[in-house]
């Protein structure tokens, strides 16, 4: 404890000291004071600005990447379930009864389903889309007895999906 | 498996199914005429298997379920199937002439695994519960579709606080049993026809009647009401445990406890069956690796 007292109060002497006396003094002082957070802000800009060009570059290039495999892999599957569509319908107008109505509304929801996918726009729930659409086309497979199911690329797109 | 009685009354396995699947057979069911035979695999199919000629061959494959199947459910008809899975969803399909099916539905509600689905035994109404703690009812809407009619919840309806792993009718269809993780037992008041539009103000709703908690001291599995009106329990506890109602004048139905069976089975009681033609005999599985059969004697009414 008398340790701790004896320590403090020199401290508090020592900064005294050290402050200027007359008003000239504090002015030049506040002068230089500003003057030095003017350089650290101008430091930090040029700073943030090369920060910020880098990123645009280089997160422009991965999203480009990123976009051109996950575009090809929704792409495909999305192909894959509009070829299995355009079959069906290729049936159907060949042989009315080859389905049941049952059947055939699904498909025809399917297909609503298929060409409500925004392509071009992307939006938010792309995710739910595209399980709805999954989804639609088991209950066909399913009520059809094919054993038919999109593939898929070696690497999931459901994780990529997740990952986005 | 399947599991014939001799004359002289020794049940003996007569028949292996096997070859279809790829994975765990978890449950199964007899539909309504006994002909055919469905199961659940965690292979994520349901196999339909028809008995004819003395002998069981694969008719048809129900594929749909994006993981294991868990429970499968004929309705009373024997037109529809229902399955379920720990993909959270339960389809419902339509078993059509010439081993043919569709789907009918996708019952999508639930938000953990689903671990049983059951249909009512008269109205067009299916029954699913679930990891998620919850009971959920599904109806014909007369569309085509079977949106949920109702969900039993912990908060609002009493209702289990945690995974529901089976549900079971009474004979008359007037209540409904279910067992949960939470090591209890609930009745509901199933009188209600949920699958009819109702007139005028407010939903209809099924109710929790009574709980029934302390006699098992580990998760209960199974549940099954027999025709006699004895609820069977099969827990994690290794024990079976029976009940029956009694009719207070007063307070309405209430359920006791007519007997304890501790050991029952060296490890989890995983299913109890009461037998359909003798409402006195209930099988019951464990993961001990052995059926057993059990025959209720004496007075239940005392």
């Amino acid at each position: 404890m008398p340790d701790l007292t004896h320590l403090s109060f020199p401290l508090l002497l020592a900064r005294r000291t050290t402050e200027p006396a007359n008003r000239s003094s504090k002015a030049v002082s506040l002068f230089r004071t500003q003057k030095i957070e003017a350089l650290d802000e101008t430091h930090y800009q040029d700073g943030y600005k090369d920060g910020y060009d880098d990123g645009m570059v280089s997160g422009k290039e991965e999203g480009r990447q990123v976009g051109l495999k996950l575009g090809f892999q929704v792409g495909e599957e999305l192909g894959f379930y509009q070829g299995c569509l355009d079959v069906w319908m290729s049936i159907i107008r060949l042989d009315q009864g080859a389905f049941s109505a049952r059947v055939r509304k699904y498909m025809e929801q399917l297909a609503a389903l298929l060409s409500n996918y925004p392509l071009s726009d992307p939006e938010n729930n792309l995710q739910d889309m595209m399980k709805e659409i999954r989804l639609k086309f088991r209950v066909i497979t399913g009520s059809l007895g094919a054993k038919l199911g999109y593939e898929g690329r070696p690497t999931s797109s459901e994780q990529d999906l997740e990952d986005i | 498996r399947i599991w014939k009685r001799a004359p002289d009354g020794a049940w003996h396995c007569s028949d292996v199914l096997e070859g279809v699947h790829e994975s765990t057979v978890r449950s199964c069911a007899w539909s309504p005429d006994g002909k055919l035979l469905a199961d659940a695999s965690f292979d994520g199919t349901t196999a339909i298997w028809e008995y004819s000629g003395g002998d069981f061959e694969l008719v048809d494959t129900l594929e749909g379920h994006v993981n294991e199947v868990k429970s499968v459910s004929w309705s009373q008809s024997g037109s529809m199937v229902a399955t379920c899975s720990r993909d959270r969803a339960a389809w419902i399909w339509e078993i059509l002439p010439g081993n043919d099916h569709e789907c009918v539905d996708v019952l999508e509600g639930h938000t953990e695994d689903v671990k049983m689905v059951q249909w009512h035994p008269f109205f067009d109404v299916l029954v699913s519960v679930s990891y998620d703690n919850t009971i959920r009812v599904w109806a014909d809407d007369g569309d085509g579709k079977w949106p949920c009619v109702q969900t039993l919840t912990e908060a609002g309806n009493s209702g289990h606080s945690s995974t529901v792993w089976s549900i079971s009718f009474n004979q008359k269809g007037d209540r409904m049993v279910t067992c949960s993780d939470d090591c209890t037992l609930k009745i509901w008041d199933a009188s209600i026809d949920l699958s009819q539009p109702t007139t005028g103000e407010g939903h209809e709703s099924w109710r929790h009647i009574s709980t029934l908690s302390g006699y098992h001291g580990r998760t209960i599995f199974s549940v099954h009401w027999s025709s006699e009106g004895v609820i069977a329990s099969g827990a994690g506890d290794d024990a079976i445990c029976l009940f029956a109602e009694e009719n207070s004048m007063v307070e309405g139905p209430s359920y006791r406890l007519i007997l304890k069976k501790e050991k029952a089975h060296d490890t989890d009681v995983n299913c109890v069956r009461w037998c359909p033609q003798n409402p006195r005999v209930l099988a019951s599985v464990s993961d001990d690796g052995t059926v057993k059969l059990w025959e209720l004697q004496g007075d239940i009414l005392d």
